[in-house]
């Protein structure tokens, strides 16, 4: 028996690869299988200069004071304004700006918050902002702090054409660098859910190539959308159409509705449109009559009842969700719950699961893909226990 | 051209492959004379056809979004207007001898709104011809040394700022007025003008400058503008030249202003600048009107064939005809309306249409035969009046800066009545305020629509692609014919030679004589060079001519003709004649003259058609059968056949047409009869000429008179 001059050590040394190949799995699978619906970020963008194209900026103020007002804070939105309309020396209203003629609304109050402004609404802004590739010295605010439980609005308006949409009347965004920034963005889980709505001519050309996301446009290839009406007190059309039946959908509904998006898709007329929208749904998951708006315009989610979750939640996951922590509060408040109540009753997890990943990911990755067809976390608990049994049996037979 | 004469020397010598393309060369050389046949009637039936080619205008310009704005002007801004044509009319304002208490009444309303007001006083200067500032910019105004204090004329100015704006760019609107003998129509369009301004005054959507001249007609509404203009383009900065008018005693009155006390800070006697200006209007009221409807005519020609932007004559032809319901004219050569040949020929077109459209239903080109005939008297008033080069009002002062501008005459029907008066100051005011709301929507110059187009209605225009088709197939005979008479002259004397020479001639001798050959085209050059170095100085003679004091327009005429006609033997005797001896021997060198004389011809016409087409149209109609045609006389009498006789008398009528005075004798007996005509109208009309440096009279030198070789 001088092989075993450690017993105990070599149960450990037996014990520890189960044990990382279950946190492993558990780690995993968390972002995939379990990620929730967190937290909703709207990225609204108006792309055309110039006074005549007063109604693209009323219609990106319009969307902006819509989402708002269904529950997105002014910090997980993001304004893109290619000109100042409001205080344009043609307005006949100085720092006002309608969507509507009877001018019941300023859509330019106090509280608007423009990120990106003037000739800041470039094609290659916009793209940092989807991707995340931001300089250094760019302001939070700026920039689309997002993650894999956020549900992104993504909202553009202005001159478009056949695969493709002017920015500030010199460059154009073409519908693969549209496709290839969510694709990164998916790689880097940059958000959940993806919907991108476009109100400009051709617009349905834009997701020719496939961003695989959930997407609406205004118009069909080789048709224009319009403008709803001229204001002629101001001189020019301050809203277009398809934008104008969305709000006017949405101005039906607050932040307890239920409306569902094939509610809202189904809403337009085409006759009045005069237009055809088009929205491509084949490469989102859900059945779109069972996802209310809210979850892209607005901010409403599920909650999770857990008990006791604030007990726990100090000792436990302190050192995991340490660098995280500056990031934003509320956001791992709930992803720190939802992780809790996957890890519920297993205090093995406390240990630091980066560092060891690597580690156990080489020789037991055979072992761990057959775990991970497994459906739930629950189910592989019970399996591991099992496991265990014979193992302890084996051990303290040698120990004896 | 060259190419093609290059590629038939280069055809002389027999090779093996031939490109196509010189192939076709060559048989369009070899046919010229079908080629140009057919050519040129395609040039003329093609220049017909233009009003059934012109397209509808359109707004290019995004930006200008005409028309959807409603206008603000309302009936206060009418009775403001309204006051300030009754005290204008009103008998006690024309009390002063120099007209200065009107110009007073207008600059106290100007103030009176809050707008800054100056003066601007100015020497009317005398339509000079300078020979050498073809091509040169607007100068400085050259300040005048013998003005007196008893002819200056007065602008006044008002300038609003607007609100919100930079100040870099500004819109002008013009209003002529004679404060010695202001006719009513005048008084209105003051009002008009001053009811839109005041409008201007309180709105909140100005993004430039308004500036509102009124300019002293008195020396010509022309001059008024011009001076203005050159003061507001080319400031200057030494005080030498800026006193002179000061000077004069009583301008300084006009300075003490009732309202000078009042608002003396918006007053200023120095001159007041704005932006840039983006186009400018001038408004005009014709006094009486025939029109049984309010009408309202574009005049946009500017000096050399210039035109304004379509845009903006679209912007006024749309805001008139849907927004304020007048009738849109531009100006008609009102003979050819009655022209039953014109009708006629219209009448072909439309059957034609309705032929080609049971064919194929697409086709879909015919215009009615009254609109056709209307259509070819705006485009054929339309090319004259950029043919001739003369500006047809203010707005010409304008484009010599680049500024797009255009006059417009409102004609009301007329009528004493208070309501009548109230309407037209409305909707004239609207139609004025609708436009300078959509120029202030402009973000550039105007730069959309097109620059180079004749009008065939206010609504439809030819644009430069199209016109130029007729033009081109008008000269393309040309070269051809140029070089089948150089090859022609070639082979022939070739021929000549070898039947004189032996075939033993050496080859040295042989390449050397071709050398000579082949340059000896040379020599017709120089002729028609000496030929054109005449016209040159013909057309340099008046300059001098006017020179001499107290001349009438007859005598000055003689003067020219003789001093025309001196020069001519002095030239000839100088320089030609060597040229005479030799032309005694070669007397087949007449082909060879003929052909550089066509070459020149296409050269010039070519160039002219850069800078004004209508003249080059008109010159090559002129011009190009002419040059076919020609021959020498003496040849034709020698062959004494009946078709050598009619050519000679084609060449004699189109040889005398084509001599501009004759021309213009014909075209004034065509239009106003005979009776009248006289030798020194052609005078008058030539000075009036190069008082606006117009092209055409350096046109009018390129006649060449072949016939003097024959």
């Amino acid at each position: 028996m001088e092989t075993f001059i450690n017993p105990k050590s070599l149960f450990h040394l037996l014990l520890l690869p189960c044990l990382l190949l279950y946190s492993s799995i558990a780690y995993n699978s968390s972002p995939v299988e379990a990620a929730m619906h967190t937290n909703n970020w709207a990225v609204l963008v108006c792309t055309s200069r110039f006074w005549f194209n007063y109604r693209h900026m009323a219609n990106t103020l319009s969307l902006y004071r819509t989402v708002k007002r269904l529950g997105i804070p002014d910090e997980r939105i993001i304004l893109m304004l290619a000109d100042d309309m409001a205080c344009n020396t043609r307005n006949k209203y100085p720092a006002q700006v309608f969507n509507n003629e009877n001018h019941r609304l300023n859509l330019y109050g106090d509280n608007v918050e423009v990120d990106y402004r003037g000739y800041e609404v470039t094609v290659e802004n916009f793209l940092r902002v989807l991707t995340g590739r931001h300089e250094t010295a760019v302001p939070r605010s700026k920039r689309l702090l997002s993650d894999e439980g956020s549900h992104i609005l993504l909202y553009m308006t202005g001159h478009g054409g056949d695969e493709f949409l002017k920015f500030q009347d010199s460059e154009e965004l073409q519908s693969h660098d549209l496709a290839d920034a969510v694709k990164q963005m998916k790689e880097k889980h940059r958000f959940k859910e993806l919907l991108i709505m476009v109100d400009t001519c051709q617009a349905a050309t834009l997701f020719n190539q496939s961003p695989g996301v959930l997407a609406i446009g205004s118009s069909m290839k080789g048709e224009n959308s319009y403008s709803h009406h001229l204001d002629s007190d101001v001189g020019v059309s301050v809203v277009d159409r398809f934008t104008y039946y969305t709000l006017a959908f949405f101005e039906r509904l607050n932040i307890y509705d239920n409306a569902s998006l094939s509610s809202l898709f189904s809403s337009y007329n085409p006759s009045l449109l005069m237009s055809t929208a088009y929205y491509r749904k084949d490469l989102y998951k859900r059945r779109l009559e069972e996802v209310p708006v809210t979850n892209f315009f607005g901010s409403v989610m599920e909650t999770i009842h857990t008990d006791a979750a604030y007990k726990a939640l100090s000792r436990r996951n302190s050192g995991r969700f340490e660098d995280e922590m500056s990031l934003d509060q509320s956001v791992h408040h709930i992803k720190r719950r939802m992780l809790i109540k996957v890890n519920d009753g297993d205090e093995i997890h406390d240990i630091n699961p980066e560092g060891e990943e690597g580690a156990s990911k080489c020789p037991w990755s055979t072992f761990r893909k057959k775990f991970q067809k497994a459906e739930n976390v629950d189910s592989l608990l019970n399996y591991g226990l099992v496991a265990m049994i014979p193992l302890l049996v084996i051990s303290t037979w040698l120990v004896q | 051209m060259a190419e093609t004469k290059e590629k038939s020397l280069s055809d002389e010598k027999p090779k093996p492959r031939v490109r196509p393309i010189v192939r076709l060369g060559i048989f369009l050389i070899s046919h010229s004379f079908h080629v140009s046949v057919v050519c040129c009637t395609a040039g003329v039936l093609a220049l017909f056809l233009l009003p059934v080619l012109a397209k509808n205008t359109y707004i290019s310009e995004n930006a200008l979004m005409p028309g959807s704005a409603s206008p603000m002007l309302s009936n206060q801004h009418v009775s403001d207007g309204n006051r300030l044509v009754k005290d204008l009319t009103n008998p006690n304002s024309k009390s002063s001898e120099t007209g200065i208490e009107s110009h007073k009444i207008i600059a106290q309303y100007m103030l009176d709104l809050g707008a800054e007001v100056s003066f601007h006083k100015f020497h009317p200067q005398m339509n000079q011809f300078h020979p050498l500032h073809f091509f040169s910019s607007p100068d400085s105004g050259k300040i005048q040394e013998n003005y007196s204090c008893s002819s200056y004329g007065i602008n006044t100015v008002g300038i609003i700022r607007a609100p919100h704006g930079d100040g870099k760019e500004a819109i002008v609107l013009v209003t002529p007025y004679n404060a010695l003998k202001s006719g009513f129509g005048e008084a209105l369009s003051l009002g008009i003008a001053y009811s839109v301004f005041s409008l201007l005054t309180q709105v909140t959507w100005l993004a430039k400058d308004i500036i509102w001249l009124v300019a002293d007609s008195q020396y010509g509404e022309y001059a008024a503008v011009a001076a203005w203009l050159r003061e507001y383009q080319t400031p200057k900065f030494s005080s030498l030249s800026t006193p002179n008018a000061e000077m004069c005693p009583d301008v300084n009155n006009l300075f003490e202003l009732k309202g000078h006390s009042i608002s003396g800070s918006k007053f200023s006697n120095s001159f007041r600048r704005a932006g840039t200006m983006a186009s400018a209007l001038v408004l005009k009221v014709r006094d009486q009107n025939e029109q049984f409807e309010d009408t309202i005519s574009i005049y946009a020609e500017a000096s050399n064939g210039q035109m304004p932007n379509l845009d903006l004559i679209n912007v006024v032809n749309y805001l008139a005809v849907h927004r304020q319901g007048l009738r849109v004219n531009v100006e008609k050569l009102w003979s050819l309306l009655n022209s039953s040949w014109l009708k006629s020929l219209g009448e072909i077109f439309e059957s034609l249409a309705k032929v080609a459209k049971s064919l194929y239903p697409k086709w879909k080109f015919g215009i009615p035969a009254t609109e056709y005939v209307e259509g070819t008297a705006t485009l054929a008033s339309s090319l004259y009046y950029q043919a001739l080069g003369v500006p047809t009002g203010p707005h010409g002062a304008f484009r010599d800066y680049q500024v797009d501008a255009i006059t417009l005459e409102i004609s009301p029907k007329f009528s004493l009545d208070k309501v009548w008066r109230n309407d037209i100051l409305l909707r004239g005011g609207r139609l004025i305020e609708g436009v300078i709301r959509s120029v202030n929507n402009l973000l550039e110059k105007f730069h959309q629509s097109f620059f180079l187009y004749l009008l065939t209605s206010p609504s439809k225009f030819v644009s430069v692609g199209v016109y130029m088709i007729a033009f081109a197939l008008l000269i393309a005979p040309l070269p051809m014919v140029a070089a089948s008479l150089y090859v022609d002259a070639n082979s022939s004397s070739n021929c000549s030679k070898g039947d004189s020479s032996t075939p033993s001639a050496i080859t040295d001798t042989d390449e050397h004589s071709i050398a000579i050959r082949s340059w000896r085209w040379l020599n017709s050059a120089k002729l028609v060079f000496i030929v054109h170095l005449w016209g040159a100085i013909v057309s340099l003679l008046p300059y001098f001519i006017s020179q001499i004091p107290d001349c009438s327009p007859t005598t000055s005429f003689m003067i020219w003709v003789l001093l025309s006609i001196l020069s001519l033997l002095t030239l000839n005797s100088v320089l030609a004649s060597p040229l005479a001896c030799a032309k005694a021997t070669q007397e087949k060198e007449w082909a060879l003259v003929k052909s550089v004389t066509i070459s020149s011809v296409f050269i010039g016409l070519g160039l002219m058609s850069v800078i004004n087409f209508a003249t080059a149209e008109i010159g090559a109609l002129l011009m190009v059968p002419m040059c076919l045609l020609a021959q020498p006389l003496k040849l034709d009498v020698r062959a004494g056949t009946l078709r050598s006789f009619c050519r000679m008398i084609c060449n004699l009528v189109l040889g005398h047409i084509a001599f501009p005075p004759a021309a213009f004798f014909l075209l004034k007996g065509m239009l106003d009869g005979f009776g009248n005509a006289n030798v020194g109208d052609f005078w008058m009309w030539v000075e009036s000429l190069w008082a606006w440096n117009s092209a055409t009279y350096l046109f009018i030198v390129e006649v060449t008179y072949i016939f003097s070789h024959g």
